[in-house]
């Protein structure tokens, strides 16, 4: 199902004063920085304004900001913002705390994280509601279970009845909604509202909130680093870095010709990256890496079936080839990756490397294996050892190789950083002196360490600012391109696929539902959850999707 | 580790510089004693008895005529010896055993926590008496006795650090890398495991000082005439309720300042190794 | 998974909640009873010292110490004695301590009242004195409060309790005279009040003997302030840094972006540290009780922890056996209340 048509913009409230108006405010923190510097933007009823920067750029320190909750030692040390023409630093602590949540909403990222875990969800909700106004316990909480209908989820009764952890991160995230609206607001802030959230649930969530928003005229502000999200939902949009606002103005006009050279480079990082080369013709020579009937059961003490994480796929991929396994959390595709590289063992299924069948080699063997298959790790951060050095870090792999003196590993080590496009004299860092962009890079020059002739890319693109992704995306082409690697990609995150893989294999609960070519799978989807999938992606390119 | 990082660390926290001040100043007595004390620590002297501080005996003289500070200076070995030989000796025993059964799941580690958890439900004290009762009332048994006491705790802790760690995905990228479960326990999960055990460190010498100075008030520790802060504090009781103060008083400020040494220097430990107090940054972002 | 298995949860998961946690413990309560009995036995068999011939005195001859023995029945096989032990104890003899000629039991019984009066008194100050110190200090952070609780929290820990003791005996009995000497638990001039509970405050104010009241209460003061003051530092450290965290955590941020009160904030964020607390408050309780020994000596209580130096000091297996048991099974009973609670009080814990 398409989504509504409604990012076309309506026209705005006609009254004369924006609703909210941010006056050149500028904020400052107690060891003498400025996080913000004379950030001036309006946001008028019945609007969608989008905030999009980088890690950094200040976009959730302007939500808070607004309503005035700076983190420890945060002052606004100019400016002023003002709700309805009335300042609100001005105001009184009292009047301050009626304002938030009562007429401006601020809704956060990680919503399971924002709930208080010993509550019922209903009984919060309905906390706020009383906080704002004067009603007894019981309308309350019936108000709250209505409202938790309105937001979408099913069975609202029993879930407002329901501790957080006992929800899933798309039902928390309606539940933070909800709380933000019972008090009926007249602004929203949307803090980076849906990230980490699975595509399809992401789509479901922003749907729902932009018509709520529309229905009562509300005015919103969609803070993101996902240039998509606000090519299809937002009227107008703020460029931030480094605390200031770089350009603003309408969606379309922004995007499509962006003015300042910032905006010119996020944006065009942000397209799509060209397509990969068409894949060779099948060489009549053997895969290099194939799985058969591949299954993996989890017991679970809470039922008797047991969770089938993978349930019986097959797939192989030739020399040079690179084949992208798609789909959301809880499609196996993680678990998939792990049995092939043997941190898991397979329950069932065989997993045939170069011919041969290493399925249930024992780990001692299968370790001389282990220099032609190797794995780039999810998360940059927790994938490398805080307490060990870059040099180290690389040089571990090296333990897989003949032995070599300090010399040849120096020299070795250093080759790797110029290979991931890092000073070496980076050699000498800890992982927490990197940025997260030269963590990731560091974790696939560790899979190189050893010429492996297999890798494994684990969410190589996930969790990364628009310009850093492009660099990876770029940097993986380059390898692919210069040492004719052959990899499996695992990933959620469909625009990169088109760059980086020759075919793709579409995974849903623990299946393989569709395995095609790359630009079949995504001009003629056979399979409806395939379709659903390329659906809720958001390109920037406004003609995705749709 | 930067050397230049520790220095500077140490020198922005006063509580920090006042523990190591303190334990300096312990070190020095442990190391100087027979220089600093201008008395014998066990010479009885029945004529000098129960004299209040003054220009000879610069603390008083006990109901034994023995100078209180002689013995007060000399008791700093005794004392920081059992709790240094307790803790280590205990981390030497639990460290490894809390890696081994933090790492590997089997029913030996289940059992091995059963049989941990049910010894620290005795009372801590009563048990060390026992202990010390079984083992004899030296300087040695009881620092031995100490060490047993502790091993449960360590064990404890580095258990939970290792059950954390072994799912972290740095912990499957080594595996990737070749290593061994060895080199994966003791060259990994160590490193990082030790943080809370090297702030317990301290801690627990100081827990180690109290417990030795209170089994031996009650007469379960150390006896007469070896100096030792509580046995001093014992002999002083009684006088105490007489209005003779000087005797319990004296020990009793050292065991304080020595336990606050450690105390002092466990928290600027803590604050080291928490990478969002050790530079000060307010880490907003 | 089994048939049966699998029908077995289905019926247990329909019990609710509170009965499957309160069922668990005390399941388990049984095995680690006779675990304790077993290492208590055995650990007191290990004490150097013949009871014989303490008792008898130097002069006894082979004969008598053999007979005597014999009566004791020490010429057993050691597993026979622990099986003989295992059979009083579930018949409730404790055996008779040869020094008090009197049936372990009572003796315990007897004294088992002071202990609890005292720790109980000593358990709820410090828990009022350290949470409500800690969430003053993390609420007005920076402030008086702030700053005088981390002094605290660091001197506490350092601040031998038996030395505490002798200086409050010191301060309020000898020099300024407003606290009774330290010498009992009640005036000995007085007759303590009829036995309801054991406390005497409490039985004193049932008696409506004031008298007994105000004497009872006031030798509690020093001990009870000595154990307090000492143990309150270890549970206001702990409950600042629970409750600072929460304080500064994510959903009570949201808390308060959504405009809730700040009272209604500490007490949400309160009733989140519970946990932690708990545990660590049955953990200082059981402490209490090893803690009370060096006290009760002090102030000359009459309680357990005497009798448990005493038990030592004179090698009487059977006493030492008895407190030991006594005291681990009060100590599990403890664990296993605090145990329930806090999975009564966290519900992400699945039972």
């Amino acid at each position: 199902m398409g989504r509504p048509a409604m990012h076309r913009p309506r026209p705005g409230d006609t009254s004369e004063r924006p609703l909210l108006d941010l006056d050149r405010v500028s904020v400052g923190f107690a060891d003498g920085t400025t996080a913000l510097r004379s950030v001036s933007c309006a946001l008028r009823a019945n609007e969608i304004l989008g905030v999009v920067g980088e890690t950094g750029a200040g976009k959730s320190l302007l939500a808070r900001t607004i309503v005035d909750l700076l983190p420890e030692g945060g002052r606004i040390i100019g400016g002023d913002v003002r709700f309805d023409g009335r300042s609100i630093p001005a105001m009184h602590r009292k009047e301050k705390a009626r304002l938030r949540g009562g007429a401006i909403a601020l809704v956060g990222t990680n919503a399971k994280a924002l709930l208080d875990p010993v509550t019922p969800v209903g009984k919060q909700i309905a906390r706020v509601a009383r906080a704002h106004q004067q009603i007894g316990q019981r309308a309350a909480y019936r108000a709250a279970v209505a409202l938790l209908a309105e937001v979408g989820l099913t069975n609202p009764a029993a879930r407002a009845r329901a501790y957080p952890h006992e929800l899933s991160g798309g039902m928390a995230q309606r539940v933070v909604i909800a709380m933000a609206l019972i008090a009926n607001p007249k602004i929203l802030l949307a803090d980076d509202a849906t990230l980490g959230l699975d595509a399809t649930v992401q789509a479901q969530v922003l749907d729902m909130l932009v018509r709520r928003s529309r229905e009562r005229g509300l005015g919103v502000m969609l803070i993101t680093h996902d240039l998509g999200i606000v090519r299809h939902y937002c009227d107008r949009v703020v460029v931030m870095r480094d605390g200031e606002l770089i350009e603003q103005g309408e969606v379309a006009t922004l995007l499509d010709r962006p003015v300042k050279e910032y905006s010119r480079t996020m944006i065009a990082a942000a397209r799509a990256r060209p397509a990969l080369q068409a894949a060779a013709e099948p060489t009549a020579a053997a895969a290099l890496v194939a799985v058969r009937d591949l299954t993996m059961h989890f017991t679970s003490a809470e039922t008797a079936e047991p969770i089938r994480a993978v349930d019986g796929i097959s797939f192989s991929i030739h020399r040079g080839q690179t084949l992208a396994l798609v789909g959301e959390s809880g499609s196996g595709k993680t678990t998939a990756g792990q049995c092939i590289v043997r941190l898991q063992t397979a329950t069932n299924g065989r997993i045939f490397f170069g011919g041969d069948d290493v399925t249930y080699v024992p780990e001692r063997a299968f370790r001389s294996m282990r220099r032609r298959i190797q794995m780039v790790f999810q998360e940059p951060y927790v994938a490398l050892n805080p307490r060990w050095r870059v040099a180290d870090l690389l040089a571990e792999p090296f333990r897989l190789l003949e032995p070599m003196t300090a010399c040849e590993r120096t020299a070795r080590v250093a080759r790797l950083l110029e290979a991931v496009h890092i000073d070496p004299a980076f050699a000498g860092r800890y992982p927490h002196e990197l940025t997260a962009g030269e963590q990731k890079r560091i974790g696939i020059a560790r899979a190189l360490a050893t010429d492996p002739e297999f890798i494994v890319f684990d969410e190589p693109t996930t969790a990364l600012d628009i310009r850093v992704r492009a660099q990876i995306i770029d940097l993986i082409r380059d390898l692919q391109a210069r040492r004719s690697l052959t990899a499996l990609f695992i990933t959620h995150d469909l625009n990169s696929v088109r760059s980086l893989a020759h075919e793709v294999a579409v995974m849903h609960l623990g299946k393989i539902i569709e395995h095609g070519p790359t630009h079949a799978i995504f001009e003629a989807p056979q399979h409806a959850y395939t379709r659903k999938l390329l659906a809720a992606e958001l390109a920037i390119d406004g003609r995705l999707g749709h | 580790m930067r050397w230049k990082d520790a220095r500077s660390f140490i020198l922005s926290r006063p509580g920090v510089l006042v523990g190591l001040t303190l334990l300096g100043l312990q070190l020095a007595a442990i190391m100087f004693a027979p220089f600093i004390a201008p008395f014998s620590p066990i010479d009885a002297n029945p004529i000098d008895a129960l004299q209040p501080p003054n220009a000879v005996h610069w603390l008083g003289t006990d109901e034994l005529g023995m100078d209180i500070f002689s013995r007060i200076v000399f008791a700093t070995r005794v004392n920081l010896l059992i709790g240094f030989t307790a803790v280590f000796g205990s981390i030497a025993i639990g460290v490894p055993i809390g890696v081994l059964i933090g790492y590997y799941r089997g029913w030996a580690s289940t059992l091995a926590m059963r049989f941990f958890d049910f010894i620290q439900s005795f009372p801590v004290f009563v048990l060390g008496m026992a202990m010390v009762a079984v083992m004899g009332q030296e300087i040695w048994s009881v620092a031995i006795v100490l060490a047993l006491l502790f091993v449960p705790m360590f064990a404890r802790l580095v258990r939970a650090e290792v059950l954390s760690l072994r799912e972290r995905p740095f912990i499957a990228a080594a595996r990737c890398s070749g290593a061994g479960d060895g080199a994966i326990m003791f060259r990994h999960i160590l490193p990082n495991a030790m943080t809370p055990v090297i702030v317990q460190v301290s801690i627990s010498i100081g827990m180690a000082i109290l417990l030795t100075a209170g089994l031996s008030f009650i007469g379960a520790g150390v006896r007469m005439p070896a100096p030792e802060w509580g046995l001093m504090v014992s002999s002083g009781a009684q006088q105490m309720i007489l209005g003779i103060w000087w005797i319990a008083l004296f020990p009793g400020i050292a065991i304080v300042l020595s336990v606050l040494s450690f105390a002092l220097l466990a928290d600027g430990a803590r604050a080291f190794f928490d990478p969002r107090t050790r530079h000060g940054a307010s880490g907003h972002a | 998974m089994t048939a049966t298995a699998t029908t077995a949860l289905i019926y247990w998961r329909r019990i609710p909640r509170l009965g499957r946690i309160i069922l668990s413990k005390l399941v388990l309560i049984v095995p680690q009873m006779f675990g304790v009995t077993l290492v208590t036995f055995l650990l007191v068999r290990l004490l150097p010292g013949d009871p014989t011939r303490l008792i008898l005195g130097n002069f006894a001859t082979e004969q008598s110490i053999a007979l005597y023995r014999e009566r004791l029945g020490l010429d057993q096989p050691l597993w026979t004695q622990f099986g003989i032990y295992l059979s009083n104890v579930l018949h409730g003899d404790l055996g008779s301590s040869p020094f008090t000629s009197n049936p372990i039991l009572t003796d315990l019984s007897e004294r088992a009242p002071a202990t609890l009066e005292l720790i109980v008194y000593a358990m709820a100050l410090t828990l009022i004195l350290g949470v409500g110190i800690a969430v003053i200090a993390v609420v007005k952070s920076g402030g008086m409060v702030d700053i005088a609780s981390r002094i605290y929290g660091l001197a506490a820990g350092a601040i031998p309790d038996f030395w505490m003791a002798l200086l409050l005996i010191f301060l309020f009995f000898h020099i300024l005279g407003w606290a009774p000497a330290p010498f009992g638990r009640i005036d000995p001039m007085l007759l303590t009040p009829p036995t309801v509970t054991g406390f005497y405050t409490i039985d004193s104010l049932i008696a409506r003997d004031w008298h007994a009241f105000w004497s009872s209460a006031g030798r509690l003061v020093l001990p009870v302030l000595t154990l307090t003051i000492v143990n309150a530092g270890a549970m206001m450290k702990m409950a600042q840094t629970i409750f600072g965290n929460i304080y500064q955590s994510e959903f009570v941020r949201n808390m308060r972006a959504c405009g809730l009160t700040e009272g209604q904030i500490i007490r949400s964020a309160l009733r989140n540290s519970l946990p932690p607390i708990i545990s660590l408050a049955s953990f200082i309780f059981g402490f209490l009780l090893g803690a009370a020994v060096l006290v009760e000596t002090i102030f000359s209580w009459g309680g357990l922890g005497q009798y448990a130096v005493q038990a030592v000091i004179n090698s009487d297996y059977a006493a030492l056996q008895g407190f030991v048991l006594v005291a681990s099974a009060f100590i599990l009973v403890v664990y296993s209340i605090a145990d329930i609670l806090y999975e009564i009080v966290d519900p992400r814990i699945r039972i």
